[in-house]
């Protein structure tokens, strides 16, 4: 068996299991660590799967402009708090496939944050963004929906309102509340809504201006140079 | 690359593994008296990292303080002595001590983590973790190497857009309009780059032997020491807390164990752990303005 297999399964079976039965056990208000450090084990598989099939060159200088553009694309756009970043990550996603959406959002999210500072949540944006880019790639394949722009943007605005926005809240939740109850929960995510529905809207408009031209030029760039994933 | 201080010259392990533990325990140790140990040990080394900005940017840290302190009692209506009802539901002294507590947990990490993003700057962490995920690494290098260098393409886009007429504008779809159609042209640039890029990689040989990385930081006696000096307090820190010389419960009754005895001890290594970075940082400082001196 492959490594990575190897360590996939061992970290859904024994660290992940082991890890609730260690944040049951420790007093207080653990759910933070515990939430956060599960977070990070259900990331480590995917990495390891990436590194165990020595991706080319090409591949790898790929994921990394896109990154780079998609932490670039705020300055890009003149408009103050316009935030096309995860738009960026979506159609990498949809042009390049899951496995490559997933890289590109969790390196935009930590590299991103290298420039912005990292913080509690840098774990839980890795994994939000990471997971969008991958849903968008799976969604969008060959069989999946059409790559039509409105049907992208609309995927766009849900992914943000209903995952990514609710994920980042979470990991607040866990920090400033001392007991977590629904309407706590409810307060968190309801103060939250503004901002997550803002980005929606940002990712949005990005996605239906942009998103044919970008489609267009991205599949360009993989048949002109081969690029079949 | 920002100046390091003594703490920020150690091997990128030192500094890892102590904010691992700083972050680590401050999340998790809700005693007060930790707490505030913690708090007091993160903010001097805050305003040794951050000099005169520092004292605004705690100052700007104490109205969120106080807003989650309050808002806390709203969602926890456990408790013993009732100050008043909001909206039918009790609004307790031991909800709001324990809101309180959370809130300055909460301060005290983004404190450490603004001492972490001055410490643990993009070349440290890709040493320290090149030679377990090399492919990862090479991606966040090139994308911290990228990122100036397509900011910089963006502008240099937007300036020739600029001189064949087609400016910014003024109204929000026009600046839309002109931001979207930078961002294509800085896409398609970029991805040509990285094939160009991806192919040279190739042809100098990428990925036909191990990938070996330069080493910047060796690991010297003092780092061990320091190390070794690490794990043993964050070792005494975690068998008091096992020993329940840490335990404290808010809600529905203050049950705060008391610092005395044995129970001291872990404090004292507490704080131990925390000071390192700044009897590092003052040491060198002291140094520096004896050896002036001697001028």
């Amino acid at each position: 068996m492959k490594k990575s297999h190897m360590a996939s399964i061992l970290t859904f079976l024994l660290l992940v299991p082991a890890t609730l039965y260690l944040g049951t056990r420790l007093p207080g208000r653990s759910y933070y660590i515990t939430s956060t450090l599960i977070i990070i084990e259900l990331m480590i598989p995917f990495f390891l799967a990436y590194e165990g099939r020595r991706p080319q060159a090409r591949e790898l200088v790929l994921i990394a402009v896109m990154a780079a553009a998609a932490i670039a694309s705020r300055v890009a756009i003149p408009l103050p708090h316009f935030k096309p970043v995860f738009a960026v990550i979506i159609l990498s996603g949809v042009v390049f496939g899951p496995e490559a959406g997933f890289m590109v959002g969790a390196i935009t999210a930590f590299a991103s944050n290298f420039f912005y500072g990292q913080g509690s949540f840098t774990p839980w944006q890795m994994m939000a963004f990471g997971a969008g880019g991958m849903l968008a790639g799976f969604v969008f394949q060959k069989k999946g929906l059409p790559r039509k722009p409105w049907i992208i943007a609309a995927f766009g605005f849900l992914t943000v309102v209903l995952w990514i926005g609710p994920l980042l809240d979470c990991s607040h939740i866990f920090l400033i509340m001392s007991k977590i109850s629904w309407e706590a929960v409810l307060a968190v995510l309801l103060a939250g809504f503004y901002a997550n529905i803002s980005q929606a809207i940002c990712t949005v408009i990005t996605l239906l201006l942009f998103g044919k031209p970008i489609l267009e030029k991205l599949d360009r760039v993989r048949i002109k140079y081969g690029m079949t994933n | 690359m920002m100046e390091q201080d003594a703490f920020g010259k150690c091997h990128p392990a030192v500094n890892f593994l102590f904010f691992v533990g700083a972050i680590g325990f401050g999340v998790l140790i809700q005693h007060p008296v930790y707490l505030a140990a913690g708090a007091l040990c993160a903010g001097i080394y805050y305003m040794l990292l951050h000099g005169a900005q520092g004292w605004k940017r705690i100052l700007q840290l104490l109205p969120l303080f106080v807003l989650l302190t309050l808002i806390n009692p709203l969602f926890n209506i456990q408790g013993e002595r009732v100050l008043f009802d909001v909206f039918g539901r009790p609004y307790t002294l031991e909800a709001l001590i324990y809101g309180a507590d959370v809130a300055g947990i909460f301060v005290v990490m983004l404190l450490w983590f603004g001492c972490y993003n001055r410490i643990l700057t993009g070349d440290k962490f890709t040493s320290l973790f090149g030679n377990w995920i090399p492919a990862i690494s090479l991606l966040l290098v090139m994308v911290f190497r990228m990122v100036p260098g397509l900011m910089g393409k963006s502008k240099q886009i937007a300036a020739a857009r600029r001189s064949v007429g087609k400016g910014v504008g003024t109204s929000t779809r026009q600046k839309l309009d002109a931001g979207m159609a930078v961002l294509s042209a800085l896409i398609s640039w970029a991805l040509e780059g990285s094939v160009v890029t991806g192919d040279s990689m190739r042809a100098r040989g990428y990925g036909t032997a191990k990938r070996t990385s330069f080493q910047l930081y060796r690991m010297t006696v003092r780092d061990g020491l320091l190390l070794a000096t690490m794990m043993f307090l964050g070792a005494s820190v975690i068998g008091v807390a096992v020993m329940g010389g840490m335990g404290a419960e808010f809600t529905p009754r203050l049950q705060i164990a008391p610092v005395s005895g044995w129970s001291v001890l872990g404090l004292a290594a507490y704080c131990l752990f925390l000071l390192i970075p700044t009897a590092m940082h003052c040491k060198e400082a002291l140094q520096w303005s004896i050896s002036k001196l001697k001028i």
